[in-house]
């Protein structure tokens, strides 16, 4: 009726005629956009694995951005290892010994120790103590209520002292027996046991130096983060931003290039993308090679550094105290019955490791093949069956897997090892997805049953992490509850042991005990990749230590040629 | 229709009171704790330490005088510290709440832009083609979820345009042109999806506005379309379109956490997903009950809005 009284009726369609308008209509579009994607099939490009350094002098000046999923909880260091939090806090503040950067290094596995805030470090012959002698003329960023006073061994020693008081970082210092302070510039520390490997995890990026005026005036250092470093915090917009200034008082004189470094809360990985298509972001972590191609179909001059991680940070591990996984033979059959190789090829696009938990570059030169890892690694369905009837579960069993998804494919590699253990195992896995909270406050407390899908922190770079700290049936971060003598033995005497060659030793003995016995077993992980706008120059990431994450000290060496 | 607003806001009082109870029961119930959530991966916070925290937290007290606690401090306007951050809630709200607003605001501007045009087109010329592609549209709004349209939205403006808004929020009174940029691509997302409920509804009451009586007389009297349907017929057919908005509205301030994520918007949204996460109560429990406060102010404001529409309507 009311067609009528309108107007001119409109051409009446009926729903048949629409449905198959629509249909042709879209089929033609599928055709098209396929042949469009046809059209710009490549072959894969290799990408390196390093990027040397430029020998061009570097320039002064600019804004580098970067759009970060990270947002840090707090930032006050001594309560969080966040990597929302040292993604720039170790640009505000300085350690004692730093690692090489990227300008200096001879490559991705160079893990020289050089002075930071220290110019030199002595042991005592017994490794006990050791003597920090401290850069000169050394100031605080001059903002109230430091005003740029002189950095002295005191602040030192009252940093050190409130980190092992309380809070994230406490297993680090709570090692220091006793701090001296004989003059201005020097700070001498003694151990409660020997450790050869003590400047290395001051070195590590989450013992940074705060100033005690703000921890004294406020309390906490959640307002307020002051540093010697060549950044100052000039601005933190929970969820928004992060703005770094230049300190034109940093004791590197002519560094950082940048005048400002710009941290922009993103957190969905789509808005990073577009970011740095469009520019608003220099640096960006891709996990895939297919992501990498994405974008340099919008950017082909984008400079990609292929990552090569020299750990993998998860693995499943086991409530080996009880049975039935304190049997060895349990844990060497699971881990025969589960096929690594697929996962790597399939989840990480063959761009992943197969999954070892201390840095192999400790041990030996090159990454470790899955042969590399010995008989229990291996994909043997057949002889895990045989070895698990051996240890009395001929017909499998029932566990439970806990998890708390870190990144997209977990969850498909959780069922992936469900899978492989109940056709190859009749092992029946009841797989439980936890928030973060829920999950790591389970998984810290140790006291669950069964398997959980485990992890080691990201933030370390030293070897006594990787290895006393993590594995030590006494370490409070012995998550995977390895409870081993050899592997104590082997620890502890590894922090006695001065000399390089002998230490890359003991580290393989470490690790060949841990494989044997299958003490955590490790699952494949991506190796991703770091891309950088074209005029970024000396940004690569090296092992352990990416620049956009634990390693962003590196960023005060990074400059525009542009 | 006093008597009928203070009668109305006397019952909000119940339910006020039982949200309070099942938001602060639930986030008990939940495993973990803040405390748990900062430290993070450190792994070394002895349980000596963990204690002395909970208890300058309060975190310590029997749940009834913690849940006492919370209500006089809701009620005295002083809703405390987040336990993750130590900022005062206040002034998280005070930076979330514009940006959800502004986001909300828009986008509803931007559905009943798109929406009551097409329903009204569609009801208007029934059967035809425009009505088949309003239709579509409707349906397409309804379907398609928001991760998914912001995640193309950006992806493709991207490669496209080389052009997303910036990404770091600019408030409108610091750079208004900046603040819109931001604004008008999520606002467009989400707007999209509101305006699906809102035409259909649109389109299925003005059609069946236009079968009454009045309308026929309208048209009998010589009446232009445009007159007869505008005028006549679609402000009686608006009631439920209302009541679709005023519900839409109160979805939006609080279901807008996808779009703030996509868009990097520092909103309601994301301040309240992370508190879930990281199990801050008091802002977790001050967000859910600003917002059921905000539903409860909705739906009066919807109701006392039938009578200007409809001015047969009476509150007794």
């Amino acid at each position: 009726m009311h067609d009528d009284l309108l107007g001119p009726l409109p051409s009446r369609l009926d729903r048949r005629q629409f449905l198959t308008r629509a249909g042709w209509t879209g089929l033609g579009a599928g055709a098209l956009v396929a042949g469009a994607r046809r059209a710009h099939a490549q072959p894969r490009v290799a990408y390196p694995d390093w990027i040397a350094a430029s020998s061009n002098p570097p320039k002064r000046g600019g804004v580098l951005t970067r759009a970060s999923s990270w947002d840090p909880p707090v930032i006050d260091p001594r309560l969080t290892q966040s990597i929302g939090l040292h993604q720039f806090a170790v640009l505000v503040g300085n350690r004692l010994v730093r690692y090489a950067f990227a300008d200096e290094a001879s490559g991705p596995t160079d893990l020289t120790l050089k002075g930071d805030l220290a110019e030199s470090w002595q042991p005592s012959p017994d490794h006990r103590v050791w003597t920090f002698k401290l850069r000169q003329g050394v100031k605080w960023q001059n903002v109230p209520p430091l005003n740029g006073r002189e950095f002295v061994a005191a602040d030192v020693k009252y940093c050190f002292e409130a980190y092992a008081k309380e809070g994230a970082q406490s297993f680090t210092f709570q090692e220091i027996e006793a701090i001296e302070t004989p003059d201005k510039y020097t700070v001498r520390i003694h151990l409660k046991t020997p450790n050869v490997l003590f400047p290395q995890n001051v070195a590590e990026p989450i013992t940074i130096l705060f100033a005690r005026e703000v921890l004294e005036q406020d309390g906490d250092l959640k307002k307020h983060l002051i540093g010697t470093g060549p950044y100052i915090l000039k601005e933190h917009t929970r969820k928004v931003k992060v703005v770094l200034a230049r300190n034109p008082d940093y004791f590197d004189k002519g560094r950082p290039y940048f005048d400002e470094y710009v941290i922009l809360s993103t957190p969905d990985a789509a808005t990073r993308m577009a970011a740095f298509r469009t520019g608003q972001s220099d640096i960006i972590w891709l996990a895939s090679p297919s992501e990498v191609e994405t974008v340099r179909k919008t950017n082909p001059n984008a400079v990609v550094q292929s990552y090569h991680n020299t750990l993998t940070p998860f693995g499943v591990a086991l409530a080996q105290d009880k049975p039935p996984f304190n049997d060895v033979r349990v844990r060497r059959a699971l881990s025969m019955a589960i096929d690594r190789q697929k996962q790597a090829d399939t989840l990480f696009e063959g761009h992943g490791i197969i999954g070892w938990g201390v840095p192999y570059i400790y041990y030996q030169d090159k990454a470790p093949t899955l042969a590399d890892l010995g008989p229990w690694w291996q994909y043997r369905p057949a002889e895990a069956k045989k070895l698990l009837a051996a240890a009395g579960h001929p017909n499998g069993f029932e566990t439970t897997l806990f998890y708390y998804e870190y990144f997209p494919q977990m969850t498909s590699q959780v069922q992936l090892v469900q899978q492989d253990l109940k056709r190859n195992l009749n092992i029946d896995v009841k797989i439980t997805k936890l928030d973060y909270t829920t999950y790591y406050g389970r998984y810290a407390e140790s006291k669950w049953d069964g398997m959980s899908w485990g992890f080691q922190s990201g933030h370390a770079v030293g070897l006594d992490e990787r290895t006393y700290q993590y594995m030590h049936s006494k370490s409070t971060k012995n998550f995977f509850r390895v409870n081993d003598p050899v592997i104590d033995q082997l620890t502890t005497k590894l922090r006695q042991t001065p000399d390089r060659a002998d230490q890359r030793a003991l580290t393989k003995k470490i690790v060949d005990r841990e494989f044997d016995q299958v003490l955590r077993m490790w699952m494949p992980y991506d190796n991703g990749f770091l891309v950088f706008q074209p005029h970024l120059r000396n940004g690569a990431a090296l092992a352990l230590r990416r620049t956009d994450g634990y390693g962003a000290s590196a960023i005060a060496r990074v400059w525009a040629d542009k | 229709m006093y008597k009928y607003v203070i009668r109305r806001l006397m019952l909000a009082v119940p339910v006020l009171v039982l949200s309070s109870l099942i938001v602060f029961g639930l986030m008990r119930v939940m495993p973990g704790d803040a405390l748990t959530a900062l430290m993070g991966e450190s792994g070394n916070i002895g349980e000596r330490e963990l204690a002395k925290i909970r208890k300058d937290l309060r975190l310590d007290l029997p749940y009834h005088e913690q849940y006492l606690l919370w209500i006089w401090q809701m009620v005295s306007l002083h809703p405390g510290d987040s336990i993750f951050t130590g900022e005062p809630i206040a002034v998280s709200l005070g930076k979330a709440i514009p940006v959800t607003l502004e986001l909300a605001a828009l986008a509803m501007v931007l559905g009943l832009v798109i929406a009551v045009p097409i329903g009204v087109l569609s009801a208007t010329r029934q059967d035809t083609a425009s009505d088949y592609v309003g239709r579509v549209v409707a349906v397409s709004g309804l379907s398609l979820p928001d991760f998914w349209l912001g995640t193309l939205v950006i992806t493709f403006a991207a490669i496209w345009f080389h052009w997303i808004p910036a990404i770091g929020y600019v408030s409108f009174w610091e750079s208004p042109l900046r603040n819109l940029q931001q604004f008008l691509l999520p606002a467009a997302v989400l707007g999209f999806r509101l305006s699906a409920a809102t035409m259909r509804m649109t389109r299925s009451t003005v059609l069946e506005v236009l079968r009454e009586d009045y309308v026929r007389t309208a048209w009998a009297k010589g009446l232009e379309g445009r007159i007869v349907v505008y005028k006549h017929a679609l402000k009686n057919a608006l009631i439920p379109v209302v009541t679709i908005v005023g519900g839409q509205l109160g979805v939006l301030l609080a279901g807008t956490v996808v779009v703030e994520t996509i868009f990097a918007l520092p909103g309601m949204g994301r301040l309240t997903v992370e508190a879930i996460l990281f199990r801050d109560y008091p802002v977790v429990q001050t967000n859910v009950m600003l917002v059921a406060g905000t539903l409860v102010s909705l739906n009066l404001l919807v109701d006392l809005t039938y009578a200007w529409l409809d001015p047969r309507i009476r509150y007794r």
